[in-house]
C-alpha cells in the first residue's frame, strides 16, 4: 500500500484535515491553491493526503444512475473488507451525496473510491455549491420535509469532509476498516 | 368513508425503473386495509412517482394503509420523506400508517432519522393488519 502523501497527483491537490470536533472540518477555502499562501490553520494537518485512485473505472460519473453509484460503492465496501453493516451506511451514505447532485447541481457528479489498509474513502464531486458550513451538522425534526441526506451521512461515516466554493463541492467520506491502525 | 373497490385483490403493479409497487385492497377480521408493496430501490430519481401513487392510495382516505417494505432493498431520505408526508396526511383524517418488514438498509434509515418511533413498524403484514 503505498503511504500517505507519495502519489503526486495527491500532493497537487490535498484535500487537508484539520483537527476538528468529531473528525469533521468544513475548509472552504483550503481546497483552492489560490488560499494555500495563507497557510494551514494554526492546528494544522492531523495526516497526510491519501493518494488518488489509479483505477481506470475511476472516476465514475453519474447523472442520474444512483442505483449503479450504490452498486460500484458497494463493490468496492466489500473489496476492502468492510463489514456489511458498514456497508450499508456508506452505500447510504453516497448514495444521499449523489441525491443531492441530482436535486442541485445542473451537471454531472463524479466518485472516486480508493481504500488502504486503513479505511475506505469515497470523494464525490459536483458542480452545486453548499452555502451552508454547518449544513448536515444540525439533526432536523423527524417530520421534517427535507434536510435529512446530509445529516444522516454525517450520523454513518467515521469522517466527512466538505469543501465548497464557487467550483463546486467536494465531499469525502471515510470509513475505517476493521483492524485499522 | 372508505372506498373499497368492488373486487378485493390487485389493483395495479405498476413499474418505476428500479421501483414497482404494488396496491390491494385486504381485510382483516371484516377491517379493510390497503396494502402497498414496494420493492426495488427507492431514491431520488424515483420519489417524484412514489409520492404520486401513495398520494393516490391516500386520497381514499384508508383507515389503514399498511406498506410492506420487505422488497425494497435501498431507501433514501427523498423516499423517507415520501412516506412522512403519507403519515401526516392520514393522521389529518384519523387513519393509520404501519410499516412492514424492512430491509437493514432501510430499517437503518428509519431508525438514524427516529421515523420508526412515528411510524409503527411490524414484522408481517398480519401483525400490522392485527394492529
Amino acid at each position: 500500500m503505498p503511504g500517505p502523501g507519495i502519489s503526486r497527483r495527491a500532493a497537487r491537490a490535498p484535500l487537508r484535515r484539520w483537527a476538528g470536533s468529531a473528525g469533521v472540518s468544513f475548509v472552504p477555502m483550503a481546497w483552492n491553491p489560490r488560499y494555500a499562501a495563507a497557510g494551514p490553520p494554526s492546528t494544522g494537518p492531523v495526516s497526510g493526503p491519501l493518494p488518488w485512485p489509479t483505477r481506470a473505472d475511476m472516476p465514475y460519473n453519474y447523472t442520474t444512475d444512483l442505483a449503479a453509484v450504490r452498486a460500484i460503492v458497494q463493490r468496492y465496501a466489500v473489496q476492502a473488507g468492510l463489514p456489511e453493516n458498514r456497508a450499508i451506511d456508506l452505500v447510504l451514505a453516497v448514495s444521499e451525496v449523489a441525491a443531492n447532485t441530482v436535486r442541485h447541481a445542473k451537471s454531472p457528479g463524479s466518485l472516486k473510491i480508493w481504500y488502504d489498509a486503513n479505511e475506505i474513502v469515497c470523494q464525490i464531486h459536483d458542480e452545486g455549491i453548499i452555502h451552508d458550513p454547518l449544513a448536515g451538522r444540525r439533526r432536523p425534526p423527524v417530520d421534517a420535509m427535507g434536510g435529512h441526506g446530509l445529516w444522516i451521512v454525517h450520523q454513518v461515516c467515521d469522517e466527512v469532509e466538505m469543501v465548497s466554493d464557487e467550483t463546486g463541492t467536494t465531499i469525502r467520506l471515510h470509513m475505517k476498516l476493521p483492524g485499522h491502525r | 368513508m372508505t372506498h373499497i373497490p368492488p373486487e378485493s385483490g390487485l389493483w395495479y403493479n405498476k413499474c418505476v425503473d428500479l421501483l414497482t409497487v404494488t396496491v390491494a385492497a385486504r381485510e382483516s377480521a371484516g377491517e379493510p386495509y390497503t396494502l402497498v408493496e414496494i420493492a426495488g430501490e427507492a431514491d431520488v430519481t424515483n420519489t417524484e412517482e412514489l409520492r404520486r401513487l401513495l398520494d393516490s392510495e391516500v386520497s381514499e382516505e384508508p383507515r389503514m394503509l399498511i406498506i410492506d417494505l420487505s422488497g425494497l432493498r435501498f431507501m433514501d431520505s427523498s423516499a423517507l420523506h415520501a412516506l412522512l408526508r403519507v403519515n401526516r396526511s392520514l393522521d389529518r383524517h384519523g387513519g393509520v400508517l404501519a410499516l412492514v418488514s424492512p430491509q437493514p438498509a432501510v430499517a437503518k434509515i428509519l431508525r438514524l432519522t427516529t421515523a420508526d418511533r412515528l411510524i409503527p413498524v411490524f414484522d408481517t403484514v398480519a401483525d400490522a393488519a392485527a394492529g
